[in-house]
């Protein structure tokens, strides 16, 4: 164990806090890792090729385990036990999904690796909503490009140039696993309505990789990967750091603050052990928030002293403000087209192997939301679950051999349509701290403002009109009621699990909390390497931006303590 | 890695009888020791819960937030349905999915078992399933009592169909019970590795690479795009 004083203190270990050990040890600094949760070893704790069967309940989500009983999350989901959040009155509602495990979110998120483009850097320059980013597109490109390399991840094609639909330089990407059968079938309702289908970039090693191992194409990414053949903090990004010898992790650690020192400096942050109970400090000459946008909001506003009474680095009450999500809604049809195919294993790489990038960038005015969205589509004879009788028609009531024909006919026939959508940030949306409400150890938890626009609404009003008539196209039928009113279908804020935008970088220290490399404008040696510092919400999902820009500013702070500047 | 699920059924005797839990005596005790309460039948061990109607005085503990995912414990909590609660269950197991040709039964999968698992979890979900669920199975009992003078176990198939067939076309409660009843006995089923084979799905296998669809499940593709004019 590296003793102290550490050169940096990270608070968390997903995308961002991983990142920024993978680097920041890399470049010879002595670094202590906070981990709010548990320590986790994906080899030994994945359930690869468990069946339903094996599980309670055969797997389904409760609320100890809400995206089901193998999903990869420890200790958490909507709600963590003695950790509460509370939403005001008066908001509309708004979820905060939190394991307390290594690794974090990246251990079972969606594999979706997905670049920003050009345009979403510039969202107010682009048509006067939101606000632009104090980067481009090609400030982050290199990163980018350097980020998959690392990670690994699917999607080459050739070049297209479509608009604000970056194609990765040759040698960034491997090729996709080939289109499933449902994945051809639907392909070409969109082809006929003039609207492209292109391979997914889904963070999966699905070629030879240097170092890594190939994709199994079998059991579900959300579980973790004993393989490390996806990309997960835990097996990219801590294992190379601890082998640096400059890492040393402390699990079951809650930073609750960041102290500073007489110079008004960070000087550390103190933390409470979730196992003991105890409190404890820890310093270094340099602060990397990476909590999480949300918590990483609450240590600063819990971080308050007499410079920084409401809370550090918020002076100009940035800090909680311009929080955002994805809009998302799901509508699923039935395709008769799709059924009674010849036996086909479906499984895949874990991720979809192809998408639809939004297509309406020239047409916004017309189609009355400025901003638009992405569609994730699943489908395919997936290994069976709880809910399969859900592929049979409502007034479906068979017994015995005709059911058993019913459903051999019916496995792998229904089609979800996804859509994630980019969302303006606006003043109705932040997070402060609760006034009443602590956690159990007496530390302020975050209270959260959620409003979607019209912008949102309506988008999401067009995502349900697009997937109807594509599932009409496709001579399907949509399953259940489908609510056609954009702002009755779009989700609950925070339900994408894409929160992001508390802290945010900006040109100027009086609309933003951190400047274009996370540094902290009140605080040189404190740096903001999560979600939190994302500018606009774009459709694409935002994990693998997270970790280019986590690259990006622990490289800018490992060439300040290079030069002695922190 | 897996539990005590039989993949070689033995064959169902054509004589109607008893369910025979398929819970290992361990598992039982385990819950014995919660519940205080017991009786050996059979091969395993059948945990007697109170009569419908009555919730338990206190709701049993979940698996928690960080359960062992590798290899699962048996779910924890203890079961509460009767005697003749699980043997409605397993006739209804019987309705639904009985042996076929090539398939198992429901009953040979445990799904009763799985059945009385599911209304006895103290999760909210399935607490809501709960009264649904016992007092369907109860008023199965006492339709069989009334109607043929016997109990559920000891009918006939034709028998068995006559009870629980006319539920599908019922309405009210008798709807809603046999409606969920059969979500959740397809459910149960085709999670298993003897409902993988029985539905088709061929995949949870390692492989070096994704070929991608055949030939022919393409040729069929195409066929049905031709269709629709795509």
């Amino acid at each position: 164990m590296a003793a102290e004083p550490y050169d940096v203190i990270i608070v968390g270990s997903g995308a961002g806090g991983g990142m920024s050990a993978y680097h920041l040890t890399h470049a010879g600094l002595k670094v202590l890792l906070l981990e709010a949760g548990r320590h986790y070893d994906p080899v030994t704790e994945t359930p690869m090729f468990n069946t339903n069967a094996e599980a309670p309940l055969r797997g389904e989500g409760t609320p100890d385990k809400p995206f089901g009983f193998y999903d990869a999350t420890v200790d958490g989901g909507w709600q963590v036990p003695n950790e509460p959040y509370t939403v005001a009155e008066g908001s509309e509602p708004f979820v905060w999904w939190r394991p307390r495990m290594l690794g974090g979110r990246t251990n079972h998120w969606g594999r979706i690796a997905l670049r920003f483009g050009p345009l979403d850097f510039k969202p107010r320059s682009r048509d006067g909503l939101g606000y632009d980013w104090p980067i481009t597109y090609d400030d982050l490109a290199p990163w980018y490009d350097k980020t998959e390399r690392l990670i690994g991840v699917s999607g080459a094609a050739p070049p297209r140039g479509l608009t604000n639909t970056p194609d990765s330089p040759e040698g960034c990407l491997m090729e996709s696993a080939p289109p499933r059968a449902f994945e051809v079938f639907y392909a070409r309702a969109f082809k006929a309505m003039g609207i492209p289908v292109i391979p997914m970039h889904g963070a999966v090693v699905t070629g030879h990789m240097a170092g890594r191992n190939t994709c199994l194409f079998a059991t579900p990414c959300g579980r973790g990967c004993a393989i490390g053949a996806n990309f997960q903090s835990t097996t990219v990004l801590l294992p190379p750091a601890m082998a640096t010898g400059n890492l040393t992790i402390r699990p079951k650690s809650l930073v609750y603050e960041v102290e500073l020192d007489k110079a008004g400096k960070a000087s550390g942050v103190a933390f409470v052990d979730r196992k003991t109970g105890e409190h404890h400090s820890a310093s270094a000459r340099a602060v990397v928030l990476a909590a999480g946008s949300g918590e990483t909001a609450r240590i600063l506003l819990n971080s308050k002293s007499s410079r920084f009474p409401d809370g550090l680095a918020n002076t100009h009450g940035m800090v909680g403000r311009y929080l955002m999500d994805s809009v998302g809604l799901t509508v699923a049809g039935q395709f008769p087209a799709m059924e009674g195919l010849p036996p086909t294993n479906d499984d895949g790489q874990g991720t979809q192997h192809t998408y639809v990038p939004w297509w309406g960038y020239d047409r916004q005015k017309e189609l009355g939301f400025p901003r638009g969205y992405h569609i994730e589509i699943g489908g395919g004879r997936r290994m069976p679950s709880m809910p399969l009788a859900g592929v049979l028609d409502s007034d479906d009531l068979s017994v015995g051999d005709e059911l058993r024909a019913n459903l051999r006919r019916r496995f792998g026939s229904v089609i979800g349509f996804d859509g994630r959508g980019e969302m303006i940030p606006n003043d109705d949306c932040y997070c402060e701290l609760d006034p009443k409400v602590t956690d159990k150890w007496g530390v302020p938890v975050l209270r959260f403002h959620w409003k979607w626009g019209e912008s949102e609404t309506r988008q999401a009003g067009h995502m349900v009109e697009t997937f109807l008539a594509v599932i009409d196209k496709l001579g399907g039928k949509p399953l259940g009621k489908v609510q056609t009113d954009g702002a009755k279908a779009i989700s609950k804020g925070g339900e994408m699990i894409h929160e992001v935008g508390t802290a945010r970088m900006g040109a100027r220290e009086t609309d933003s909390v951190v400047n274009a490399f996370g540094q902290s404008w009140a605080v040189p040696n404190l740096f903001v390497t999560d979600g939190a510092v994302l500018v606009s919400s774009p459709d694409k999902n935002p994990t693998l931006s997270i970790l280019a820009l986590a690259w990006r500013s622990s490289d800018h702070l490992a060439t300040l303590a290079k030069q002695g500047a922190l | 890695m897996s539990q005590p699920l039989p993949t070689d059924p033995p064959p169902e005797p054509e004589a109607p009888r008893p369910y025979v839990s398929r819970i290992d005596r361990r598992t039982a005790l385990a819950w014995v020791g919660v519940v205080g309460a017991a009786a050996a039948v059979g091969a395993g061990v059948v945990v007697y819960g109170r009569k419908f109607g009555g919730q338990p005085a206190v709701e049993a503990k979940g698996y928690g937030t960080d359960p062992d995912l590798v290899k699962p414990a048996p779910a924890p909590w203890p079961r509460i349905m009767t005697r003749a609660q699980l043997d409605t269950a397993a006739a209804v197991c019987d309705h639904i999915l009985p042996a076929a040709a090539a398939a198992p039964s429901a009953r040979a999968l445990g799904v009763p078992d799985f059945l009385n698992e599911w209304v006895s979890a103290p999760y909210p979900d399935q607490r809501k399933d709960r009264p649904l669920i016992l007092s369907g199975l109860d008023r199965l009992a006492s339709r069989s009592q009334r109607l043929h003078g016997k109990a559920i176990a000891a009918l006939s198939a034709a028998e068995r169909t006559a009870l629980i067939g006319p539920m599908a076309a019922a309405k009210g409660a008798d709807l809603a019970f046999f409606r969920r009843v059969r979500r959740l006995v397809i459910g149960a089923y085709y999670t298993t590795p003897a409902g993988f084979k029985d539905i088709g799905y061929i995949g949870n296998v390692a492989r070096a690479r994704d070929p991608g669809p055949s030939a022919a499940v393409l040729a069929h593709l195409e066929r049905e795009l031709a269709k629709l004019g795509l």
